[in-house]
């Protein structure tokens, strides 16, 4: 009696430990590096916008991979806010890669226009670089003042990024957006830090190529506080385009 | 003889045999004939379509979805014209698609089944019907349309019941239809419309379609397409198809058409007015309540509703959204709507700073002080009063005590800003104290003012400190949702699952309000018109007429104040393509009565909501996501741009 129930336990055993041991994932791990910078087409210079996940607030890189199905789902891949990108896991194969953001899109209807890029990721790291027309170029002029009551005034230009008509719709805002990390913009800034001036109608465009000047509130004392400016125009996701981060210091 | 036996024995035996048919139907499976052979049958039937129609009425959530029993929050509060401590910045999410279908289905089916038992009633019965199940498509399509712009149209069942799955494979692509451009949609709908304008009865049971809410659903989704093809600006165009925008020539079509198909119901419905009084406010204020709440045939008003009884088909607006005061036994669940300084803006009756800000603060910047927090709005428009429960105002017969603390320093010389305009930072606690619920139930943190009597820190309902997701309640920003609450429910009885008003999904209001802004886009003869009836909207609510409409803004801000708390809100900001603009980083004002103690007297601090939750519409919601999930299953749907 005592020896049958060892045998089936022994039985047991034996069944749980053979079955299921052989199957594993023979599909190769996603270990390729895609990166690369989205540039000025006419300056050179990368193209600055907001840290985004897949939505549409920044720059962000569309890939669809080709081995499948021509039409397969997108896969949407961040930018940092100094236009530039890079995934580490990525599978290898062959992808169709565009990017969407505050710029004159690659892909349009209408009239057809398709500058995407067919790219093959293999072997490492693969750089896909773009050159766009931004919609605006926000520039510094000079640095950030601080003011004695506590305010910070900046000084800024806003010319047009692209001479097609189609992409030269009203400037909506200019905003000052401030913060207290290294990360600002409309995403992420203080409200009671931040400035925005708002548009009517055509108002911007006499004011394109000029020097402005924009105030914050008065600051908290102590401590560090990140600025930029950023500037839209009415189209698609009404996205800002944005200059550098200048950090300023209030005593 | 005995031949004669056996040739009996014979007939018998071939005649009997194999008499017993064994391919029965399952005989506990209803079948076809059972349901669309009776009248209860067919009850039955239209009762299940019509529940699951995409109503947005007090069940409606945009995170949960529809028919949802228990969603705390507010789908008034993605609009700004409430706050809910459970609602936050963001679009549906719940992905209406695949239950759309499977609604447009059953209506497909009814329609093509029917026919089949026409002989067992009455021509006129088959019509009446059908046409109420095309009414149903109809509505379920234009839930579709404005959520995602053009979708695939099945106007007929693509299977039938008993194909096997390798029949359904082999036609698979054939399954797999396009979207239709979201013109080709809002025509479909109209033609649905008028059909079912032309088949339905003249009057129908309580709950169920006649012929004028087919040409009320028109009108209003007309009215929809021909906003879309004037102020929208977003274009996807896959092969020759508009997906997602509708060519600008078109919106004179289409505001014309709305403007006949509200005309149909000139002389059928008129506005409620049975408890109306011109100059009497007060009777003006209880019409306004009753519009709401009377669910009888005299309601000249309601087109078509959505019933509710306890206990088999209830609701919980009763319990969430009562006054903290007002809470029911279950606790915990009130205040989950409570309107925005900003909506209570737009109405008149109170005095007001040039830029249309409520004045709270006097020639020299110091505060008004009042003796109570119901004289600032004493002469408030009625429709206001009885839309918002405005700080102080009666609720079943019960004040509602609103304070957000008490002011303890000296007032002496009058009292400026507590906080800077437009500061989003905390009141200074040593002056205001501690407002939690917790402290307000303390009799030992009880303060005592100037006339000698002891109160505490917060009004019974609000406004207290601790207001997060999840919160106990009390208001924040100083007011409470007054439509639609009954005044009559019992506090014991305040409690979710208990509610049964019904829901007016069309009302002659809207179809009013409808006409004036189809025919103030269409211009011209129209204009005039227009402003006759928005003055016949005013007129009813109480408000001094309009001289004259000058811009469209005229129009939309009286639909915004008249169908508000109707979760008609959203869907106009998004079709007029004002939510981005309206909604860019910005943070709702609140308006809270503060008691000053040296003096007993109240001031009114208008500031933004103490949460600071701010709201940015994104200009990719105003075509949602087609569901990946759908995508998944048909290559052939292109998603809407940005997601």
């Amino acid at each position: 009696m005592k020896k049958r129930i060892i045998y089936y336990i022994a039985i047991c055993l034996a069944t749980l430990s053979a079955s299921s041991c052989s199957k594993f994932d023979n599909y190769d791990a996603p270990d390729q590096t895609l990166k690369g910078t989205v540039t000025d087409v006419n300056t050179g210079k990368a193209v600055q916008t907001e840290v985004t996940g897949d939505n549409t607030a920044g720059t962000r890189i569309k890939i669809i991979e080709l081995s499948w199905s021509p039409t397969a789902t997108p896969q949407f891949l961040a930018s940092f806010q100094d236009g530039t990108y890079i995934n580490t896991k990525i599978f290898a194969g062959t992808y169709r890669m565009t990017v969407e953001g505050a710029f004159v899109p690659l892909v349009q209807t209408t009239p057809v226009v398709d500058n995407g890029k067919t790219v093959e990721v293999r072997g490492g790291t693969t750089t896909v670089d773009f050159a766009v027309e931004p919609f605006l170029r926000v520039e510094w002029v000079g640095e950030p003042v601080l003011n004695a009551n506590g305010t910070v005034t900046a000084t800024y230009k806003i010319t047009r990024g692209t001479a097609n008509p189609l992409f030269q719709q009203n400037i909506t805002d200019a905003y000052l957006f401030a913060n207290g990390t290294k990360y600002v913009g409309n995403n992420n800034f203080m409200l009671a830090w931040s400035t925005k001036t708002t548009y009517a109608g055509n108002a911007a465009n006499a004011l394109l190529g000029t020097n402005q000047t924009i105030t914050t509130p008065v600051l908290p004392k102590t401590r560090e506080v990140y600025l930029r400016i950023g500037a839209r125009i009415a189209f698609g996701a009404n996205i800002y385009n944005y200059n550098e981060v200048k950090m300023i210091t209030v005593p | 003889m005995k031949k004669k036996l056996y040739i009996l024995f014979a007939v018998l035996i071939t005649s009997f045999t194999a008499c017993q048919k064994l391919d029965v139907p399952p005989v506990n499976i209803i079948q076809d004939k059972d349901i669309f052979g009776t009248e209860a049958g067919i009850s039955a039937y239209m009762s299940r379509i019509y529940i699951t129609m995409p109503i947005e009425d007090f069940k409606y959530h945009p995170a949960g979805g529809f028919n949802q029993n228990a969603q705390v929050g507010s789908a008034a509060a993605v609009t700004g014209e409430a706050s809910s401590r459970d609602t936050g910045n963001a679009t549906e999410t719940f992905n209406y698609w695949s239950a759309a279908y499977t609604l447009i289905r059953d209506c497909n089916y009814f329609m093509e089944t029917l026919p089949a038992y026409a002989s067992n009633y009455k021509p006129e019965q088959i019509k009446n019907w059908i046409a109420e199940a095309r009414f149903i498509r109809a509505f379920t399509y234009f839930a579709l349309v404005k959520r995602y712009g053009g979708v695939p149209i099945v106007d007929k069942l693509l299977t039938s019941p008993g194909q096997t799955i390798s029949e359904l494979a082999s036609e698979i692509e054939e399954l797999r239809i396009p979207r239709a451009a979201e013109e080709a949609v809002y025509d479909f709908i109209a033609t649905d419309c008028d059909q079912a304008f032309a088949d339905l009865p003249e009057t129908n049971k309580m709950g169920r379609a006649n012929k004028y809410a087919a040409a009320a659903l028109k009108s209003r989704a007309m009215l929809f397409a021909g906003t879309i093809a004037k102020y929208n600006t977003i274009n996807l165009t896959s092969g020759n198809v508009r997906l997602c925008g509708i060519p600008s020539s078109k919106a004179t079509t289409y505001f014309q058409a709305a403007y006949d198909a509200a005309n149909l119901l000139t002389g059928k419905y008129s506005l409620y007015k049975n408890k109306w009084v011109a100059g009497d406010k007060a009777a003006q204020y209880n019409n306004f309540v009753n519009l709401f709440t009377d669910q009888t045939a005299s309601n000249t008003e309601a087109i078509f509703v959505r019933q509710y009884k306890f206990p088999d088909a209830v609701h919980s607006y009763d319990a969430l959204s009562v006054p903290k005061q007002l809470e029911g036994p279950q606790g915990n669940y009130s205040s989950e709507v409570l309107p925005t300084l900003n909506f209570v803006e737009m109405f008149e009756g109170f005095p007001k700073n040039p830029d249309g800000t409520i004045q709270v603060l006097d020639g020299t910047g110091k505060y008004i002080m009042f003796n109570n927090t119901t004289d600032l709005f004493a002469n408030a428009e009625p429709r206001l009063r009885a839309t918002v429960i405005l700080p102080g105002d009666a609720f079943k017969g019960i004040p509602i005590e609103v304070r957000r603390g008490v002011y303890t320093g000296s007032s002496a010389g009058g009292l400026s800003k507590i906080l800077p305009a437009n500061s989003t930072a905390a009141y200074p606690a040593t002056v205001l104290g501690s407002a939690t619920v917790a402290a307000n139930l303390d009799a030992t943190n009880l303060v005592t003012i100037s006339n000698g009597s002891k109160i505490t820190r917060a009004g019974q309902s609000g406004v207290f400190t601790a207001i997060g997701v999840n919160a106990t309640g009390g208001t924040f920003t100083g007011f409470y949702v007054r439509k639609y609450l009954n005044p009559d429910k019992a506090t014991a009885e305040t409690i979710p699952g208990r509610s049964e008003q019904q829901w007016m999904e069309l009302r002659y209001g809207e179809v009013l309000l409808n006409k004036a802004e189809a025919a103030y886009e269409l211009g011209g003869t129209y204009a005039t018109e227009a402003l006759t009836i928005i003055n016949q909207i005013r007129d009813r609510a109480g408000a001094t007429p309009y001289v004259a409409i000058n811009t469209a803004n005229d129009i939309r801000m009286e639909r915004r104040r008249e169908l508000a708390f109707e979760n008609k809100t959203i869907w106009d900001m998004k079709r007029w393509r004002i939510a981005d603009a309206e909604q860019s980083n910005t943070i709702y004002r609140a308006l809270l009565p503060i008691m000053v103690a040296d003096q007993s007297k109240y001031i009114m601090d208008s500031r933004f909501e103490e949460r600071s939750v701010q709201f940015t519409f994104q200009v990719r919601w105003y075509y949602q996501q087609i569901p990946t999930a759908a995508i998944a299953k048909s290559l052939n749907l292109v998603q809407n741009p940005g997601w």
